[in-house]
């Protein structure tokens, strides 16, 4: 159990640098560019994977309904968007805010699929969350102001 | 002010744009595997960048990539995002399927994204400016990490 435990906080930070890196490039090639690079630079690599597991599934493809091919579409527009965030809004806001923005979208994307309404726990949830949300940027709006312009 | 409301939309709108993909591509992972589905996401990905790119320099002129004189001095390594982006979908699918389960592996994922943001901020890690860290700032990290708990773990 521990090393599952590790293995996927780990890989959060494995997230946190991946964007963190975009995030770089974005600044020096811009935000599409950099979401450019990504998907090429990723490609590859899981090419290289596929071919060391011989594990194609070019049959079972074809199984998946048309839809399931417009994750790559949104992938590109969201590499591109927290890129260009990134740098501005620094790494733990960042973080934070697509946190939000995902478990929030996600509690309706589920309402959709299942037609039935969250429970009080997820409502609850998301109150908390936009609750968060909203006392971040109330006191960094404070701090700016303090601070002068941007 | 108004510039930095603009910043945190998009961050916003970020996340909405990463729940949607999530979800049709584990749509796509269903019907065939983790990786697999993960590399035909990521060559559609690249073509639909090629497209935002060539739009963008259409939209806003040749100077698509702004500020070109930064790119000569950008180390090697600031294009590789995409090898530690694709290898977390392996890592995730080993999680997945052990007794963590999805929600306990998206709940830990949380926590490490936030944490490596805290540390990043501090050190000023890739580029991005130092940044201390506030009271407030517990607060809202307490916040988002118990409301997102409660939405994994509170059942449908």
């Amino acid at each position: 159990m521990l090393p599952y435990i590790l293995l996927a906080f780990l890989n959060g930070m494995i997230i946190g640098t991946s964007r963190a890196v975009n995030g770089r490039l974005s600044t020096g090639i811009g935000p599409f560019r950099a979401s450019l690079w990504n998907h090429v630079v990723g490609f590859l690599f899981l090419t290289l994977v596929l071919l060391v597991m011989g594990d194609w599934k070019f049959d079972d493809a074809g199984s998946a309904p048309l839809s399931a091919y417009l994750g790559g579409f949104f992938g590109a527009l969201f590499v591109a968007v927290n890129s260009y965030v990134f740098p501005r809004l620094g790494a733990m806001n960042a973080a934070l805010l697509v946190i939000s923005g995902q478990m929030v979208t996600a509690v309706l994307i589920d309402f959709h699929n299942r037609n039935e309404t969250p429970g009080a726990l997820r409502i609850l949830g998301v109150v908390i969350v936009i609750a968060g949300i909203y006392l971040s940027r109330v006191t960094s709006a404070a701090r700016e102001k303090g601070k002068g312009n941007d | 002010m108004l510039g930095r409301s603009k910043d945190w939309l998009l961050g916003i709108a970020g996340g909405v744009l990463l729940a949607l993909m999530t979800n049709y591509n584990s749509l796509l992972a269903k019907h065939t595997s983790s990786v697999f589905g993960s590399w035909v996401a990521h060559g559609i990905g690249a073509v639909a960048a090629l497209l935002l790119v060539l739009v963008a320099a259409r939209a806003f002129g040749a100077g698509g990539g702004e500020r070109k004189e930064k790119r000569a001095k950008a180390p090697f390594w600031v294009y590789l995002g995409g090898i530690p982006g694709a290898f977390t979908v392996m890592l995730a699918a080993i999680a997945v399927n052990s007794s963590l389960e999805l929600s306990g592996t998206i709940a830990l994922m949380l926590v490490g994204q936030v944490l490596f943001g805290i540390v990043s901020d501090y050190f000023g890690l890739f580029g991005t400016p130092r940044r201390r860290l506030v009271l407030a700032d517990f607060f809202v990290v307490l916040s988002v990490l118990t409301g997102s708990a409660l939405i994994i773990f509170g059942g449908a």
